[in-house]
């Protein structure tokens, strides 16, 4: 087994946190039952890497063995990244030749060929997912130097659907080389980036494919739908009047109709650039009366941003119903927004 | 009915004539029975004659062209008609699989889809109405056009793009269960995994095929290039191997291409393991 190969797999067992160890390796499939029955999983971290890398060493495991386990690492650790949403287009449709007629394989090998051909040194693994998903794994060389197998680029691509999702990478000179390829091997004729950027890929999955909001009204019983209350608890403190319950209510029913019942998908930001005039209630002021726009940024921070927007009507620090320009994130699939005067 | 009864009534007054009863109870008793008759008698004659009117109403009603009844009758009757016509409708829809409910906002449809009389996957499309009609959410898969099919659709033809849904996912999970079903029952059969996408209409394997103790392995790859469909579009079967086939082997094989576009996938592989010959003249 190659030196380097060996030095990979060893920084690899040592990024996985020894309770994930078991599930990594078995998913892995690489090294047999009999092989991990030999090995002392209660020992300490260093020994027992040590101990894996002898392991496949005697396998002779091969770069490509390593790339698949890197995935996988990459696959429960999704969030460790940033990952940014494409939308591809097909072009001018020429009618009778729209169906996509998608075969896996052939996808697999026109990419890997483009890549090839255009890079002599390049790494590219794939990994079947869930939801009929392909997880490519793309670690870039150049004419002169081998791949670099820790700065690697992961692409999610869903087959027969526009949507595919990139890890960023920092080597971004690649970049054209590879949405070629996408193109290419996917049948598409144009990819554009959408303004959709999170650490949460399975959130990222649900707003582009609506797939958020997925409890319906039971369409086989005619029981009404429970109502939930967010404030009017029934139960509270009967010494407590609530003076303005009206309200409260008007509130909770515009909430629910903008945001429905169930969990936001997860996103951590959202991102204004104003390039508008600036207005103010305020009677002079050196910014006001200014011909040019002002221009600035405004970022919401949240550890889920969407739940926070869910209760800011709720408890009354912003008035319901809340700009368009928040609720409409998960709608329009955006939460990078250019904003100008009309 | 009353005639029996006054029948009943009557043997009742004769025997009662025959026995050893006083004139006087007698008489007392005839006249009783005699008014009792007499009603009776009366009722008898008025149910007759509303019975009468009634088939005289009819008729006259049915033969007439103007509308003799009054006005808000008839205007009743046309609308609990067409009430009758719409609830038929609605269940008609049912049964091919289409049922929708109000929402606070518009309309909830779900779409439920079978295959060769087995009941599968339902998805459910939420639509609001409002000026331009949108999805608010839905449980269609992501590889199903439905923006294409609402882009054309959803503005113009409601109806139209309901359908052109329905026909889209009743295809895909017609082709789903084929391809399910092949892999799940017949794999004996496959030397090598069914590779599939995930609109399943790309399906390509490899079978064993045995005629008289000789066994080949054939190669098919089948396309549906209509969504819509559940039988494939394009069928290519060929022979895995060097040598060229015998003309009865090429006979089986042309015969399996023709097998494939006429038949759904796991109903031909039951005629290759059972022996049974399909009628293929059509």
């Amino acid at each position: 087994m190659d030196e380097t190969v060996a030095e990979f797999i060893k920084r690899l067992f040592l990024k996985i946190p020894m309770t994930e160890m078991m599930t990594i390796l078995k998913a892995w499939d690489f090294l047999s039952e009999s092989q991990l029955q030999t090995v002392n999983f209660r020992q300490r971290k260093e020994p027992l890497v040590q101990e894996l890398v002898l392991l496949c060493e005697e396998k002779c495991a091969s770069l490509n063995d390593a790339a698949l386990l890197d995935i996988i690492y990459t696959q429960v650790h999704r969030h460790q990244k940033l990952w940014d949403v494409f939308k591809m287009n097909k072009g001018p449709v020429l009618t009778g030749e729209d169906i996509d007629l998608f075969d896996i394989e052939q996808f697999k090998s026109s990419f890997t060929k483009i890549l090839r051909k255009a890079l002599k040194n390049v790494t590219v693994s794939f990994r079947d997912a869930e939801e009929n998903a392909v997880w490519i794994r793309i670690a870039w060389g150049t004419h002169h130097t081998k791949p670099n197998q820790y700065k690697a680029t992961y692409v999610v691509y869903y087959p027969q659907t526009p949507y595919v999702f990139m890890s960023l990478s920092r080597l971004k000179r690649n970049t054209p080389l590879l949405d070629q390829a996408l193109m290419i091997a996917s049948k598409h004729h144009q990819i554009v980036k959408m303004d959709l950027r999170s650490r949460y890929l399975d959130s990222l999955k649900a707003i582009v494919f609506k797939q958020y909001n997925q409890v319906f009204e039971t369409h086989d019983s005619a029981a009404p739908l429970q109502e939930t209350s967010l404030w009017l608890h029934t139960n509270m403190d009967l010494r407590v009047i609530h003076e303005n319950k009206v309200e409260k209510e008007r509130v909770q029913r515009v909430t629910q109709e903008t945001f429905g019942d169930c969990p936001q998908p997860r996103l951590e930001f959202a991102q204004y650039k104003l390039e508008t005039k600036f207005k103010s209630n305020l009677n002079g002021g050196i910014l006001a009366d200014r011909e040019e726009p002002l221009r600035c940024l405004i970022k919401f921070s949240s550890p889920h941003l969407l739940e926070a927007l869910k209760s800011l009507a709720p408890a009354g620090i912003a008035d319901a119903p809340l700009s368009p320009l928040l609720t409409c994130i998960p709608n329009k699939g955006m939460n990078y927004f250019k904003i100008k005067d009309k | 009915g009353i005639l029996a009864h006054l029948e009943r009534l009557e043997t009742q007054m004769n025997r009662s004539h025959k026995r050893f009863e006083g004139p006087q109870r007698t008489q007392a008793e005839e006249s009783t029975l005699g008014t009792r008759i007499h009603k009776l008698r009366l009722l008898r004659d008025k149910l007759r004659a509303e019975v009468k009117q009634r088939q005289a109403e009819i008729e006259a009603s049915a033969a007439s062209t103007e509308p003799d009844q009054t006005l808000e009758t008839s205007e009743q009757e046309v609308l609990e008609t067409k009430l009758e016509n719409l609830k038929a409708l609605l269940q008609a829809y049912h049964f091919t699989g289409l049922s929708g409910k109000l929402t606070s906002r518009g309309v909830s449809v779900c779409i439920h889809t079978a295959f060769d009389g087995n009941l599968l996957d339902s998805y459910i499309v939420d639509l609001v109405i409002e000026k331009p009609l949108w999805i608010h959410h839905h449980s269609v898969p992501v590889f199903i056009p439905l923006e294409e099919i609402a882009a054309k659709y959803l503005q113009t033809d409601v109806q139209h793009f309901l359908f052109s849904l329905c026909e889209h996912l009743n295809g895909y999970a017609g082709r789903k269960y084929q391809a399910d079903r092949l892999q799940s029952d017949f794999a004996a059969f496959l030397a090598g995994p069914l590779q599939r996408n995930s609109l399943c209409n790309v399906l390509s394997f490899t079978y064993k095929v045995e005629l008289g103790g000789q066994s080949f392995l054939f190669c098919a790859r089948l396309l549906y290039k209509d969504l819509t469909v559940t039988l494939p579009t394009d069928v290519t079967v060929t022979h895995r191997g060097t040598d060229a086939l015998s003309t009865s082997w090429e006979e089986q094989r042309v015969s399996h291409e023709n097998l494939f576009r006429t038949t759904s996938l796991h109903k031909a592989f039951t005629s290759f393991a059972g022996g049974e010959k399909l009628n293929m003249s059509l």
